[in-house]
């Protein structure tokens, strides 16, 4: 989802890449890899242990090996390898204990207890005051991260943050492995909202939270709780982890991790060549890799969805408020027609090789909030009856060349924008889009604009966006209040229903759903059924995340929160 | 040749102003900014873009801007990077030996070919050594360097397996052993001859241009005429005079050691300065952005004064002052 703008010169540098990675496939010789490090650990067990994993990266990581501080995703997957979470989350998304485990009566009180003997990477045992911390860390008003919203729950991290307390009140520390939370009322997501990611004490002794970010703690020199543990970190093109025996949960298999950056046009290559084993693969390279021999492409079910989303209205920044005044696409049966209209199958496939499907309302099918698409009103493809509702909408072709005219007789000229970035398909994929909709004699025109200003031009409702193309995540707090309250800047399409507003605060709400995770489904459900039938959005797509696994690779499993505990990878000798 | 000198450098004052106001600009007339693209709404939330756009000076008027970063850059204050949360000169001092030892070891090359290759095809003109070296190197002018390090990675590395596709050092090698520094040149090589195709070709074709014009000069025939040795004539009387207008490349060299890396580095994803300028532009990273963008032009400013001095040193008959 962090894709950003790169230069048009390297939209030439894809195109031969892709050609390259045709080339190198064919090639592509069974892997005569010389592995650094090969180890005296024979056969233990089902699965050997031992040996040193390459993991491919495609964009460099910033550096900031810290979950308090990193920003993007590409730090996030350095950090999972080396760090862990008080909290994880089974395959359906549901928090289970991890390190700490956790007792509340009301959803307001929590009593969190630690296992004991959880050590550090630098032989310092965990506390749970590694985690108070870390919670006052984030809730410093010098700290430039972005996870407040992460704390501000607990009850008197404002007044903390504000200056007006030398400590958060909610925290109440009993013993080393034992804290009490107090959050400022009782909500459902209070604990998967929580941070729960502890930071060393000890290592951070006598760094100002200002300079935090930028000292060699969080650099260079980065300790964490995970099965690995960073040793050198080469800025921009590699990191290199050794395995940590203390680890909790037991010794990792594997020796150790490599990280290296590659070029995306390499990375098919190298994949053949055996000198990386695990990566993450973007659609368009995933064909070529499937016809490595040695190599094996996964795929797991992923959580973001694209959409077209149609501008109904603006938004206030001052007050906060969306009034839906945009006449243009008011006509529900005008936005169900566009819907109707686009084949989302093939575009699927031929923008996405398959790796993804359509998908019907704002949550992924994988998710466990996702409703059935047989509970919500669907708008597959169907020519005729997109015309047949443009018809009743009063969207007829009057002067006759071909496309309709508004109810007012006055030509009706749809724009769509896509944004630009370096990636070529852009353009055709929403060149596909436009055409679609003229098929059923909407004419539609295509607006290509760069990625930094497209997002902008989105905030702020600028009047040439009309219908614009966008992707979303899901995490595994289900809430999609900051995506789609009235209240919200990211409520994109200005999308304003007082149902929807009150499904989403009774979903939170625990005096109304409680505990119960079923009523609170049914909620989201009601919610999914209301903003389908309401068409704020045409939902697309939802994309597979695709993984490349190199055959030595042993013991990697995928689902919808990501991939197994590192620990227990191990490499075929 | 002080006083040009000085009058020179002061000369540089109002220039380096001037570049200063519109590197300014057209940062700030990028589109967006550090905090806009794509979102991920996980990861994020609108009141932190809102409070960092204030903490940062985003919301402040544009000469206040520009005043803070001038009076900062002034007292040695390059800016934090927006994207790496680190000082500027940090991540300057990471990446810039990386690409000086680019830079060098791609003109150590280029000079070492342009040699041979210019001396071998002015001394044979209008040969088929001259016409195969003419050809090569109208090829090397023709091939951007995108396509060459693409092609390089693909035959040299994929199919021959010479050498490394990416990356600066080999990946879990100690800093400072003797393995540790043959790696780094292992992994320079191929970037640093697909950096220096352009160069070699201008260079070899100029040599070789000059050393034929050289060749029927007046001290030539006199020389013949004195009976001194061919090759004498070559490596000395015409040497000499050759390699006046390639010394003063070297000036104009300085700034294309650390600028003209940009795409190569990409390809070969070598992380030096090209790299990083190019991720600043796409990310709206201002400080990185236009501290770069000021050495280039610092550089290049300096450049072409000292190959304006070094005309004057090698050619006594250009008086400087």
């Amino acid at each position: 989802m962090k894709k950003k703008s790169l230069l048009l010169m390297l939209a030439m540098l894809l195109i031969l890449s892709a050609f390259l990675a045709a080339c190198s496939s064919d090639n592509a010789e069974p892997a005569e890899t010389d592995n650094e490090t090969e180890t005296e650990d024979g056969t233990a067990g089902e699965a050997q242990s031992g040996g040193t994993l390459t993991y491919g990266f495609e964009t460099a990581p910033e550096g900031l090996f810290n979950p308090a501080f990193y920003g993007i995703a590409t730090d996030a997957e350095v950090l999972a390898l080396f760090d862990e979470a008080l909290i994880t989350y089974d395959e359906n998304l549901q928090p289970e204990p991890g390190i700490a485990s956790w007792e509340t009566e009301d959803n307001k009180v929590f009593t969190f207890t630690f296992e004991q003997g959880v050590m550090w990477h630098d032989g310092v045992e965990l506390t749970v005051n590694d985690w108070v911390f870390a919670l006052e860390t984030i809730a410093s008003p010098d700290y430039d991260g972005q996870r407040y919203s992460n704390v501000q729950t607990i009850e008197g991290a404002e007044a903390f943050r504000n200056g007006e307390a030398d400590s958060i009140s909610g925290l109440n520390v009993i013993d080393d492995y034992t804290i009490e939370i107090t959050f400022d009322q009782a909500r459902v997501n209070n604990l998967v909202n929580v941070w729960s990611y502890p930071m060393s004490r000890a290592q951070f002794e006598g760094i100002p939270v200002a300079e935090m970010s930028a000292s060699e703690q969080v650099r260079t020199k980065p300790v964490g709780l995970g099965p690995f543990k960073v040793t050198n970190v080469i800025p921009g093109e590699a990191v290199e982890m050794v395995k940590f025996e203390d680890y909790w949960r037991g010794e990792p298999k594997l020796d150790g991790i490599n990280i290296r950056v590659l070029d995306s046009s390499t990375i098919v290559g190298a994949l053949g060549q055996g000198d990386i084993d695990m990566v993450t693969l973007a659609p368009v390279n995933a064909p070529e890799v499937e016809e490595l021999d040695n190599v094996e492409v996964i795929t797991a079910p992923g959580l973001t969805y694209y959409y077209i989303g149609f501008k109904l209205g603006t938004f206030n920044n001052e007050t906060k408020e969306i009034t839906e005044d945009k006449e243009k696409y008011a006509d529900l049966n005008l936005r169900k027609a566009m819907a109707h209209a686009i084949d989302r199958q093939a575009w699927v496939d031929a923008f996405f090789f398959g790796y993804g499907k359509p998908i019907d309302g704002p949550v992924p099918s994988n998710h466990w909030i996702a409703a059935d698409s047989a509970d919500l009103e669907t708008y597959d493809y169907d020519p005729e009856r997109a015309k047949e509702l443009l018809e009743e909408a009063g969207y007829v072709d009057v002067d006759g060349d071909g496309f309709v005219e508004d109810p007012n007789g006055e030509p009706f000229v749809a724009k769509f924008s896509h944004y630009a970035t370096g990636n070529p398909t852009f353009e055709t994929r929403a060149q596909a889009i436009v055409q679609y909709w003229q098929e059923v004699g909407i004419n539609a025109e295509l607006e290509m604009t760069e990625v930094n200003l497209y997002y902008e031009m989105i905030e702020k409702d600028d009047p040439a966006m009309e219908t614009f193309f966008g992707g979303w995540g899901t995490g595994a707090d289900p809430d999609p209040t900051a995506l789609w309250g009235s209240d919200q800047l990211w409520n994109y399409p200005r999308f304003k229903n007082e149902e929807s507003d009150k499904l989403l605060a009774d979903a939170l709400n625990v005096d109304v759903v409680g505990t119960d995770e079923e009523l609170r489904k049914d909620l989201y459900v009601q919610w999914q059924q209301l903003v389908a039938s309401e068409v704020p959005m045409i939902f697309i797509a939802e994309l597979d995340e695709i993984w490349g696994l190199s055959d030595r690779v042993e013991n990697v499993t995928f689902d919808v929160s990501g991939y197994n505990n590192p620990y227990e990878w191990s490499l075929a000798q | 040749m002080l006083k040009y000198t000085i009058r020179r450098l002061i000369g540089m004052i109002p220039m380096l102003l001037l570049i200063s106001f519109v590197v300014f600009l057209l940062a700030k007339a990028m589109p967006g900014d550090s905090l806009s693209g794509e979102i991920d709404p996980l990861n994020t939330n609108p009141q932190y873009i809102e409070e960092m756009r204030e903490k940062l000076g985003y919301n402040d008027p544009l000469p206040v801007q520009y005043f803070n970063w001038v009076s900062g850059f002034l007292q040695g204050d390059f800016g934090k990077s927006t994207r790496y949360k680190v000082p500027v000169s940090t991540l300057l001092a990471e990446r810039l030996p990386n690409t000086i030892f680019l830079g060098v070891t791609s003109l150590v090359i280029t000079y070492i070919l342009a040699f041979a290759m210019g001396i071998f095809a002015g001394r044979r003109p209008y040969t088929i050594g001259d016409n195969i070296i003419g050809g090569l190197n109208y090829l090397g002018l023709a091939i951007p360097s995108f396509i060459a390090g693409v092609f390089a990675i693909y035959f040299f590395s994929f199919n021959l397996g010479w050498i490394p596709y990416a990356g600066s050092v080999e990946v879990g090698l100690e800093r400072g052993t003797f393995e540790y520094y043959v790696s780094r040149v292992h992994h320079v090589l191929m970037p640093a001859i697909v950096l220096g195709l352009l160069g070699t070709a201008s260079y070899t074709q100029f040599l070789r241009n000059d050393i034929i014009e050289n060749s029927r000069k007046d001290f030539v025939r006199t020389a013949r005429a004195k009976g001194t040795p061919t090759s004498k004539i070559y490596n000395v009387h015409i040497m000499r005079n050759s390699i006046i207008p390639l010394i003063t490349f070297l000036g104009f060299d300085i700034a294309t050691l650390i600028s003209g890396a940009i795409i190569t580095e990409t390809i070969f994803t070598y992380p030096g300065i090209g790299q990083l300028f190019l991720e600043s532009v796409g990310n709206r990273d201002y400080p990185t952005l236009m501290v770069i963008t000021m050495m280039l032009s610092t550089l290049t400013l300096v450049g072409n004064l000292v190959a304006d001095i070094l005309y004057g040193v090698v050619d006594p008959r250009i008086r400087l002052d």
